[in-house]
């Protein structure tokens, strides 16, 4: 990630969107304390060969989403989220490629995921914002606590998810026009 | 002596393992295993991404609410601050076109959910084992949401999104960020998200739906995000109180100023970087066309209300508008035609020059229109807005206004035909205004069968202690009638009123429980005025477009009313006002059926042949004087 001077608290919002047809694309979405956007990063859509699909296996999704594509969006951002909301648990581990604390909405994730309890989830502690819950690595649970102050004039931390997914229909909805024009 | 045994084995009986096998056979060789490599080489998944980043984000919001703004000229536009900071889309790797449904949600429920581990105790499903089922769960409803969507003409990718990845109006409305003081209606936030990221707009809202909250709302959006800095509104004179009055209401943190004093005051106030928001009247334009349209002046937005004030291309008002340097333009107008479609050409001249010709049909216009323009009537969107009654009062004429009525026609009419060739429109009408106001009193006793059916009617507004409107063309007829309604608490809202008088009149009417009717001009009262609190509209006589009757009925028949809005219309019967009405009738069905869609304007004044033909006259040949 590159280091840029920040003039103000900015948090991040991480999905990946999967499509068969155009197959996985991530977004990041850096909002500021108002919720208004900062910047945003998303991937051009990849498809993992079929060799990928065999070896990854069951680890595909959690190898796209956790590493590849996450890794890659928080490098290529140029304000450093204080913090970043995902809607999917394997973006967790991306703890491991950012200093930013990782954290789960389970409003969010709860869409795909069903309920969100605390023994999906050992070694994950919940806090709230804007009126949901999140789930952040008991070891960090003290400094996040301690930055959520700064966005206490979120209104909802569920709906950018939406707009990363508007967002990314609407790249990919250009490459689509712009092939189409080419052809 | 005793031989010893001798043992012997029998042979044949005996079983040696060497009997079967020689072991010279078993020898079985083994080749050697020639082991090769049959590498698998797993390509990395490549990553490519695009990224755009946000400055503007915010950027006014201090700066207002601190009411210090920073007076840089120019605007920051949505074409030259987006900054790309990745490889472009045009390099992506191909794509289908088909993409996987709305918000591109549907390939992620069909795909095999392989959620990955997390720890060891995650939702893991391993070996691409679908997720078990959580029985009866059912994800929350989600809320509805009303987002900003880019324009068809926004092209730029970095700029589509940056409208698109805006928060939604519901989570600004009342927050920290955007309070207001009402919560707004949905479709007023879906005409807020139509206004903000469009550089040529028309708001053409019927009357009464909220076109100022909607338009400020926008502005003080554009303003705090710092996407405008400069603001230019333009409108009728009697409406700038109410303009000041609403920004006071709907963005009392935006500076705001009245363009109005002495030429140097008024020259001050144009150059001022300190004032956001100036307001300017149509009629000021003229007289400082030089400060307006000087080479260092330029706005971020100059907006036009009541806009069907240019429809005349050629008029002066709408040459210098056209001349004013701006980013945005935008239009508001309940009444985006009044006559025929090239009123709607006339107020695009404006947004967009030549994007709409005088030539084009109706249908090419509508289609041409449809991304800028933006019109809701009360049907469409108030489910539960009070219902407006209709009265139509067809009163006789009395004795004393039937003579004086059928003398002033027969003489009229013999006297418009004497003057053959001489004839012109301006003759027409002035018979016809001598008629109307015959109408409305017979002029040497003062008799009028419309003040008595308006007395006996207020008499009842008054015990229910309710409030009415009456709208008059003439303040004359204003004049006359106010002994008469004297006892019911009159106030007068018209041209002879002056305009620093009005809004007291306004805010005594409102809330004095003793005054019981306002009597307006159709001039001074038919636009811009909310008075939602009255139940009563008494139209005195006829204005000759009914879309400004419609705009006077309107100042009741809005948003906030308190219940039913009775409208009584007074009409002469067998006398011209009937005749103007069935032919205004007639225009109205005319416009409703070419306008099929819901921008149906209403309204339709009456053309010259039309005119002549109230007394079966014919135009005379040739040009008619105008």
């Amino acid at each position: 990630m590159a280091s840029v001077a920040e003039a103000e608290p900015a948090i991040g919002f991480y999905t990946v969107e999967q499509s068969e047809f155009t197959g996985w694309t991530g977004g990041l979405l850096v909002l500021n304390a108002s919720g208004r956007p900062l910047e945003f990063q998303c991937t051009l859509p990849i498809r993992p060969s079929r060799a990928h699909e065999i070896l990854y296996g069951a680890t595909l999704r959690e190898y796209l989403i956790g590493d590849a594509i996450g890794s890659l969006l928080i490098s290529r951002c140029r304000n450093t989220p204080r913090m970043i909301c995902c809607d999917q648990p394997e973006a967790l581990h991306l703890d491991a490629h950012t200093a930013s604390p990782m954290m789960l909405v389970c409003e969010a994730a709860e869409t795909d995921e069903g309920p969100i309890t605390d023994d999906m989830l050992p070694g994950y502690d919940g806090l709230e914002l804007a009126g949901s819950s999140l789930r952040v690595a008991t070891e960090r649970y003290e400094e996040v606590s301690r930055l959520l102050a700064m966005f206490r004039s979120l209104p909802d931390i569920v709906e950018p998810f939406g707009r990363i997914r508007e967002a990314i229909l609407e790249a990919q909805k250009q490459v689509a026009r712009a092939r189409s024009a080419a052809a | 002596m005793l031989d010893g045994i001798k043992v012997e084995i029998d042979q044949a009986a005996s079983f040696v393992s060497d009997d079967l096998i020689d072991p010279a056979s078993c020898e079985l060789k083994i080749e050697p295993i020639d082991l090769r490599a049959f590498p698998i080489r797993l390509q990395p998944i490549e990553l490519k991404s695009i990224g755009y980043q946000f400055p503007r984000a915010g950027g006014g919001v201090s700066v207002f609410r601190n009411r210090a703004l920073a007076g840089q000229p120019g605007s920051a536009t949505a074409n030259n601050t987006a900054a790309q900071i990745g490889p472009h889309a045009a390099s992506q790797p191909a794509t289908s076109n088909n993409h996987g449904g709305p918000n591109g949600s549907s390939g992620q429920n069909n795909s095999p959910a392989s959620t990955g581990s997390l720890g060891s105790g995650t939702t893991a499903a391993a070996g691409g084992d679908t997720k078990p089922a959580v029985p009866d769960y059912k994800p929350p409803k989600p809320k509805k949401l009303t987002r900003i969507r880019p324009p068809a003409d926004v092209v730029k990718l970095e700029d589509r999104l940056y409208y698109l990845l805006q928060p939604p109006l519901e989570l600004l409305v009342g927050s920290e960020q955007l309070d207001f003081p009402f919560e707004p209606f949905p479709y007023q936030l879906d005409g807020i998200a139509f206004l903000f990221p469009r550089y040529a707009a028309v708001l053409a809202d019927e009357m009464g739906l909220g076109k100022t909250m909607q338009a400020i709302s926008t502005m003080r959006l554009l303003l705090c995000s710092g996407e405008v800095r400069s603001v230019l509104l333009i409108c009728p004179k009697p409406l700038v109180s109410n303009w000041l009055r609403e920004f006071s209401v709907w963005a009392p943190e935006i500076p705001v100023a009245a363009i109005e004093g002495s030429a140097a005051t008024r020259q001050f106030q144009w150059t001022s970087p300190d004032i956001a928001v100036k307001i300017a009247n149509y009629e000021l334009l003229m007289r400082d066309r030089d400060c307006v349209l000087d080479q260092d002046q330029h706005f971020d937005l100059v907006m036009l209300d009541e806009a069907q004030r240019i429809k005349n291309q050629r008029n002066s008002t709408s040459v210098i508008v056209r001349e004013i340097k701006r980013t945005r333009s935008w239009a508001l107008t309940g009444t985006p035609v009044e006559n025929s479609p090239e009123d709607i050409v006339g107020i695009f001249e404006f947004l967009s020059p030549g994007y709409l010709r005088s030539e084009m049909s109706m249908s090419t216009i509508a289609k041409a229109t449809r991304d800028h323009m933006l019109r809701r009537t009360k049907d469409m969107v108030l489910e539960d807005m009070p219902p407006k009654l209709y009265r139509d009062a067809e009163l006789e004429l009395t004795a004393e206004q039937v003579a004086t009525y059928e003398k002033a026609e027969n003489e009229g009419v013999v006297q418009l035909e004497n003057l053959d060739q001489q004839l012109t429109i301006q003759h027409v009408f002035e018979l016809v205004l001598r008629l109307k106001q015959i109408c409305n009193f017979d002029p040497a006793t003062g008799a009028s069968a419309k003040l008595e059916r308006l007395v006996a009617d207020m008499e009842e507004v008054a015990a229910s202690g309710q409030k009415a409107i009456l709208f008059s063309q003439w303040v004359d007829s204003i004049e006359q009638m106010k002994p008469a309604l004297a006892r019911f608490g009159t106030l007068e809202y018209h041209g002879r009123i002056p305009h620093k008088q009005r809004e007291g009149v306004i805010k005594q009417f409102k809330e004095d429980p003793s005054k019981h009717i306002i009597l307006m001009s159709y001039g001074a009262g038919s636009v811009g005025l909310n008075l939602q609190f009255c139940r009563y509209v008494f139209l005195f006589d006829r204005w000759w477009n009914p879309a400004i009757e419609d705009q006077a009925i309107n100042r009741a028949h809005r948003i906030g009313a308190a219940g039913s809005v009775t409208v009584t219309r007074m009409l002469m019967a067998g006398t011209i006002e009937q005749r103007i009405a069935a032919v205004l009738d007639q225009k109205r069905e005319m416009f409703d059926e070419l306008f099929s869609d819901s921008r149906a304007p209403g309204s339709a004044g009456l053309s010259r042949e039309e005119i002549f033909g109230l007394f079966n006259l014919r135009s005379p040949k040739g040009k008619i004087a105008a």
